[in-house]
């Protein structure tokens, strides 16, 4: 072959690639890698937990199905606390626990005049759960399928550390089953019976609380929490919970 | 001692924060109530719980008589309102009762601002002197 | 079969002989008694539940026994450190404490699993639900696991001991102390990866447990020496009295390292005003626990006690004793301290909630009190126990 010849031959070096191929490529190495070194610890496209740029998850990103989430409408609340009675009927939840409460916000409006902004809580069933890691004995852990987090109360030895663990006060000791007690969004009482929805969000006057499949982009959760010029906000994400109940201000 | 003088405080700047037009100077008037009628405020309780209405604010404060809403949006009676079925937001939404006057122009519109006079179990707790439902006791 | 077990590990003869039977009852009956209503208090606890009785709530879900669970077990993995230096690590001085402080660590950690064993409220779940639900991500697995072993290891280490085995004795006392330390830096970590406890996250927990239990491990080391021949009226030799200076003196460096790393906890805590960190240590420094902090952990248990032993050189056993006492009094209110105000900023601070506390309030019940009095009783019950039967636990043939 003469250099000529050579010259007139396509390219062989990465200049010759699309940065369409080469980010594939790119993705693919990350991908084994993070993988050989523990998956979702160390991926840097690992699926399970991306999203950790913001709060809400990158579409087609929610690592269950159905992805089940909460959106609370914050603005909307009145504090009618029939979410919370419900609640109580329908969990058993005894005088001195709560499953979900309401919280008081006060933000000034200049002028010496304030307004009230009611915060409903509860369990923000995250795809990092602390309670879940801390339990020694897995009486509390993840659904594999719809992503709650759920307590199995003959497994509880009531060392009461996924209580100091929740960044959320979700967690009480409930003395009638001698094990922690907190939200399952329904899951024993009404989900696992053919319903739809959560009794909270079933009592809800004002169409604060939205429950639904996050994974399914057709749910309103999906498309509030996806929706253009909205603000959506998690409660203390410093914690690396990533929690799947979102606050929005519309 | 001290807590229950901040709830108290607490209590009367969650009320304050409904006075639309309230303008200080008119608040160190006294109050009388053959004028602008009971001091007390009104707290509804249904259909949801609770809902606040001072008429201070509205008749001191905003200056609007009596027969602004009387009789034709509420009777006299106290707690006449609440018994009715229609005492509800759709209602307002349509022109009746406060939605008379909150419906944007007049006043803020009533599916707006909420907090302002739905002032929740807590709110109501706190204004007849009960505690609040504090979140981390139990 | 049993009975020659037990002849073999308890000396017939040599050694010290225990005070007269009568003072020996008495001091066993009193112990006794108020062991059992230690643990009458606490079966009563388990029985009509922690929310009657306990002064824990759902915001301060720790109280006053996992204080005590951790004093006992910072104690019991500190006197395995110290019996380690002298015949795990050979250092000639520290053998003359070696057998006490292995019997002591295995004392310490029986009362402290007594203490947690009502704590915990359904405890009796626990041998199985460990084992079919085990999670190696927690750390309190971990912890349980790690301490059971470590039982099982300073036991047998003891047995041979006592049958002058000293080779196997060192290989259990090693396994001990490497099982000690992992254990131990896991109840460290048991705070310290809750990243929603801003006082207790970081990687200053293990850390400070590990040194905290060598501090412990000195200090308690001299106080039960000195009551044992105190009560017994021995009178100490001088390899014993050489082994107490030499304790006293690594006492008092980690009394210095302790107070190096409660400076910087104290600095760090306040510089910038971290969120949530800041309140709890503020609540220590300045706050409702400021008395227990600077009265407790820090005169007691961290100034008085070195400048005390550094005042006599480790050389006189009336003052180390006195030393220690303070020592042993600041270390529990360090624990109490470090349980309960890590708790104290609820979850949603620093948000503006109307009519939520800024700090949570926990006072220790009734029963609560109770029970860690049941465990100190069964402490000493052992101690006092094993100096009369292992006749001051002494070594001679080193």
């Amino acid at each position: 072959m003469k250099i000529d010849d050579l010259e007139q031959m396509d390219s062989e070096d990465l200049r010759g690639l699309t940065s369409n191929e080469r980010r594939k490529f790119l993705k693919m190495g990350l991908a084994v890698t993070g993988l050989y070194l523990g998956g979702t610890v160390l991926s840097l496209t690992s699926v399970k937990n991306a999203g950790a740029a913001g709060v809400v998850p990158e579409d087609g990103q929610y690592p269950y199905s159905p992805h089940y989430s909460m959106v609370i409408r914050e603005r909307l609340c009145i504090d009618c606390e029939r979410c919370k009675n419900a609640c109580v009927k329908t969990n058993h939840v005894p005088a001195y626990g709560f499953r979900t409460t309401i919280l008081e916000k006060r933000r000034s409006l200049g002028g010496g005049k304030h307004e009230t902004i009611f915060m409903p809580v509860l369990c923000n069933h995250c795809n990092r759960p602390p309670c879940v890691r801390v339990c020694p004995t897995t009486a509390t852990y993840k659904d594999e399928k719809t992503g709650i987090v759920v307590m199995n109360p003959p497994r509880c030895i009531g060392c009461k550390t996924c209580m100091t663990a929740c960044p959320y006060n979700a967690r009480y000791f409930k003395e009638e089953t001698r094990a922690v007690d907190k939200c399952d969004f329904c899951f024993n009482s009404r989900l696992s019976k053919g319903e739809s929805t959560t009794a909270c969000v079933e009592a809800c006057p004002a169409d604060v609380r939205v429950f639904g499949d996050l994974a399914d982009n057709k749910s309103r959760v999906y498309q509030l929490v996806h929706a253009p010029e909205t603000m959506v906000w998690v409660l203390r994400p410093e914690t690396g919970a990533v929690p799947n109940v979102f606050y929005i201000n519309s | 001692m001290k807590k229950i003088l901040l709830l108290l405080v607490f209590g009367v700047f969650l009320l304050s924060s409904g006075m639309l037009l309230a303008d200080n100077e008119g608040m160190e008037e006294e109050y009388d109530e053959d004028i602008y009628g009971p001091e007390e405020p009104i707290v509804w309780v249904k259909p949801v719980e609770s809902v606040v209405f001072e008429h201070k604010v509205h008749t001191m404060g905003a200056e609007l008589d009596c027969e602004s809403c009387h009789d034709d949006l509420f009777a006299m009676e106290a707690g006449a309102a609440e018994e009715n079925e229609d005492f509800t937001m759709a209602t307002l939404y349509e022109g009746g009762y406060c939605g008379a006057c909150h419906d944007g122009s007049s006043a803020f519109a009533s599916n707006t601002r909420c907090t302002t006079c739905h002032i929740g179990v807590r709110g109501h707790m706190r204004l007849i002197g009960g505690d609040g439902d504090e979140g981390d006791k139990h | 079969m049993n009975n020659n077990f037990l002849t073999n590990i308890l000396p017939a003869e040599g050694g010290l002989e225990a005070a007269g039977t009568g003072k020996y009852n008495v001091v066993m009956a009193i112990l006794g008694m108020l062991t059992l209503v230690g643990v009458g208090a606490g079966v009563h606890s388990l029985w009509v539940g922690h929310e009657h009785t306990f002064g824990v709530s759902r915001g301060v879900p720790w109280g006053m026994l996992i204080a005590a669970y951790v004093f006992f077990v910072v104690t019991s993995t500190g006197l395995c450190i110290v019996s380690s230096v002298g015949h795990v690590f050979g250092i000639k001085n520290f053998n003359p404490i070696a057998k006490r402080a292995v019997f002591l660590s295995i004392a310490t950690i029986v009362a402290g699993f007594l203490v947690i064993a009502f704590e915990i409220e359904n405890s009796w779940r626990m041998p199985v639900g460990n084992v079919i639900g085990a999670n190696p991500t927690s750390n309190i697995w971990w912890m349980g696991t790690l301490y059971g072993a470590y039982l099982f290891f300073m036991l047998i280490e003891f047995v041979m001991l006592q049958k002058n085995l000293h080779k196997t004795a060192t290989a259990f006392g090693l396994a001990g102390l490497l099982t000690g330390v992992a254990a131990h830096s896991n109840l460290g970590a048991v705070f310290g990866l809750l990243n929603g406890r801003e006082f207790w996250h970081g990687p200053y927990m293990p850390i400070y447990f590990i040194t905290s239990a060598a501090m412990s491990g000195c200090v308690a080391i001299i106080f039960f020496t000195y009551i044992a021949y105190k009560f017994n009226g021995w009178k100490m030799n001088d390899d014993m009295k050489k082994a107490m200076e030499s304790v006293a003196k690594m006492g008092a460096l980690m009394m210095a390292i302790i107070i190096f790393f409660t400076c910087w906890k104290m600095i760090t805590g306040v510089t910038g005003q971290p969120p949530g960190k800041y309140e709890a240590m503020q609540t220590l420094l300045t706050g409702t626990y400021s008395m227990n902090f600077w009265g407790g952990e820090v005169v007691l248990g961290m100034i008085f006690p070195l400048l005390l032993i550094l005042a006599v050189r480790g050389r006189n056993m009336h003052v180390l004793f006195i030393a220690s006492l303070a020592g042993m009094i600041g270390i529990f209110f360090m624990r109490y301290d470090l349980v309960i105000v890590g708790q104290l900023v609820p979850a949603y601070h620093g948000m503006g909630l109307v009519d939520y506390p800024e700090l949570l309030t926990y006072v220790p019940s009734l029963h609560e009190n109770l029970v860690v009095v049941g465990g100190i009783a069964f402490c000493a019950l052992l101690f006092v126990m094993g100096e009369k039967l292992f006749r001051g636990h002494l070594t001679e043939n080193h």
